[in-house]
């Protein structure tokens, strides 16, 4: 059987070294007033083909994922996990490379994406459902369920503004742990509320991979990523530093962490 | 299943219509949204909706019509003005709210993928049901001053509505995604939509204009839609078969135009809004 994640020589390629992401038409004039040539002269440095100001992201990332496994993706911040992420998840394109993806996706990047402040619970259950890509009808088959699972049956009709943070990221979890996608990609998004949440949602994440979905799970927790994924991968500046059993590749990570730490005690 | 794949440049394609197709109750939810969020922020409601329009009317009528003495041929001026406010509240609302529309929803865009082009589409259909009651709010005026429209009405209203929201899709496709670039669009745009409506005959007719700078002003959807709206309500209505192709020309221009600038455009939004 085809793998239903296939990934083939991923690239992404960013620019750095502007303040702003997003500029202003009188910023442009001011510099083009400035150094009129500017625009024109950007050098080309480097055997990989960049400019001064570009890096990669991402460089040269292949693997493939089959039906039914949980993967974990670690790595140190910045490494190009949650890039990685946005690729999987269209959000934004390679530079080069392919992706194939033979399922239904559903990701969850950030938690209570497009929740509306001034709409209810209730409101926002079908909003945000709608956004991560449910149909009307089942989100109506499974809202008492995902009341159950956030347990805010008291505060259905409460504007979310109104909701203790703790509330919030149970609603916004609950939703999406009740899509049924087969491949269902979480960035970090565990960090937030208590323990014995964080250990339902885990619980969730796992009976999600029982029946036989993919899920794609980056993490700082260790520990969630030993239970939940059968397999790691550690990404460590863009490329894939290894890919394999979650026991050796967590060991793996905690050295390279270990050696950093080292450093900066000496 | 189908299979998806992420490659840097994907196969070319002005709109997907199947799969906006797909995501039509993604469309209908934010809709459902922007109408709720404003009626519940606003006591006035409905209210608020007419208002404008019908403040506006007052105003225009007492200093244009009634002070200036601005022509507004068989019909009193305030309907006259009406009838053009009507459709151009439509028309700089929607243009002025969806041209904001992929700035405003940043957090969905950076964490989602959904096809973006529902965001400006939805603040269309929003606006639209402002529309409606404001065209029935004319219709009640209209009969009450003696002007009934004539059966020309069930031609030229569904023309109307179809020809401004091909202009302000466009306008507002190509504006937003400009906006993501360039943050100061959004100070520019309330500047650029007054220019417009000095441009559309709204508060004064397209024959006071030379014939020559008429077909210039045609270039405008939004002439055709007042000037056709007008002939509704006239007793023996006279059309003019040249403006409305100008016009009609105009508006799938722009609508392509808007739809090719946003598809070339759209798949980095990510990464720099």
């Amino acid at each position: 059987m085809k793998p239903i994640i296939e990934v083939k020589h991923l690239y992404k390629k960013y620019r750095i070294g502007r303040i702003l992401p997003y500029y202003t038409l009188s910023d442009i004039l001011a510099e083009l007033y400035k150094k009129p040539l500017n625009l024109f002269k950007r050098k080309k440095i480097g055997i990989d083909g960049l400019y001064e100001d570009e890096f990669w992201a991402l460089k040269d990332v292949s693997f493939n994922v089959c039906r039914g496994e949980a993967i974990g993706i670690i790595g140190k911040n910045g490494m190009g996990k949650s890039t990685l992420l946005k690729i999987l998840c269209r959000i934004t394109p390679p530079t080069k490379g392919e992706i194939r993806l033979r399922g239904k996706v559903a990701s969850l990047l950030e938690i209570g994406t497009g929740f509306q402040q001034e709409l209810t619970g209730r409101e926002n259950i079908y909003l945000n459902g709608a956004i991560l890509g449910m149909k009307q009808k089942e989100i109506k088959k499974k809202f008492d369920e995902i009341v159950d699972f956030a347990e805010i049956e008291k505060f259905l009709d409460t504007p979310v503004k109104h909701y203790s943070s703790g509330m919030y990221t149970r609603l916004a979890f609950a939703i999406a742990a009740h899509l049924d996608p087969e491949i269902l990609i979480v960035d970090e998004v565990l960090a937030v509320g208590d323990t014995s949440f964080q250990k339902k949602c885990l619980e969730k994440m796992e009976s999600t991979t029982r029946e036989g979905r993919t899920v794609i799970f980056v993490s700082h927790n260790m520990e969630a990523v030993s239970d939940l994924c059968s397999k790691a991968i550690l990404i460590r500046n863009g490329s894939i530093v290894v890919m394999g059993g979650t026991e050796k590749v967590v060991r793996l990570y905690k050295q390279e962490n270990l050696d950093t730490s080292a450093k900066i005690h000496l | 299943m189908k299979e998806i794949i992420i490659r840097p440049k994907p196969k070319w394609q002005l709109v997907d219509l199947e799969e906006i197709w797909r995501y039509r109750e993604l469309l209908y939810i934010f809709t459902w949204r922007d109408i709720k969020i404003r009626y519940r922020q606003t006591l006035l409601g409905v209210i608020y909706v007419i208002f404008q329009p019908v403040v506006n009317m007052i105003i225009f009528t007492v200093f244009f019509g009634n002070l200036a003495k601005i022509p507004s041929g068989n019909l009193p001026y305030s309907l006259f003005v009406l009838i053009g406010l009507v459709f151009w509240n439509f028309f700089s609302g929607a243009l002025a709210r969806a041209s904001d529309s992929m700035v405003s929803n940043e957090s969905m865009i950076k964490k989602v993928y959904f096809p973006k082009i529902i965001l400006p589409f939805s603040v269309i259909v929003t606006f639209f049901f402002d529309l409606i009651i404001n065209f029935l709010l004319l219709i009640i005026f209209a009969v009450i001053l003696g002007y009934p429209p004539n059966f020309w009405i069930l031609v030229v209203l569904p023309f109307s509505v179809l020809i401004s929201g091909c202009t302000i899709a466009g306008a507002s496709l190509f504006l937003s995604s400009l906006n993501v670039k360039y943050r100061d669009v959004r100070n520019v745009l309330p500047f650029l939509i007054q220019i417009i409506l000095f441009l559309t005959p709204v508060i004064y007719p397209l024959s006071i204009v030379s014939g020559r700078n008429q077909h210039l002003m045609a270039l405008n959807p939004m002439t055709s839609v007042v000037e056709a709206m007008r002939m509704v309500f006239q007793k023996n209505p006279v059309f003019n078969p040249i403006l409305i192709c100008i016009s009609v020309f105009s508006a799938l221009l722009i609508l392509y135009f808007g739809l090719w600038y946003f598809q070339k455009t759209e798949r980095y939004f990510a990464d720099i809004v």
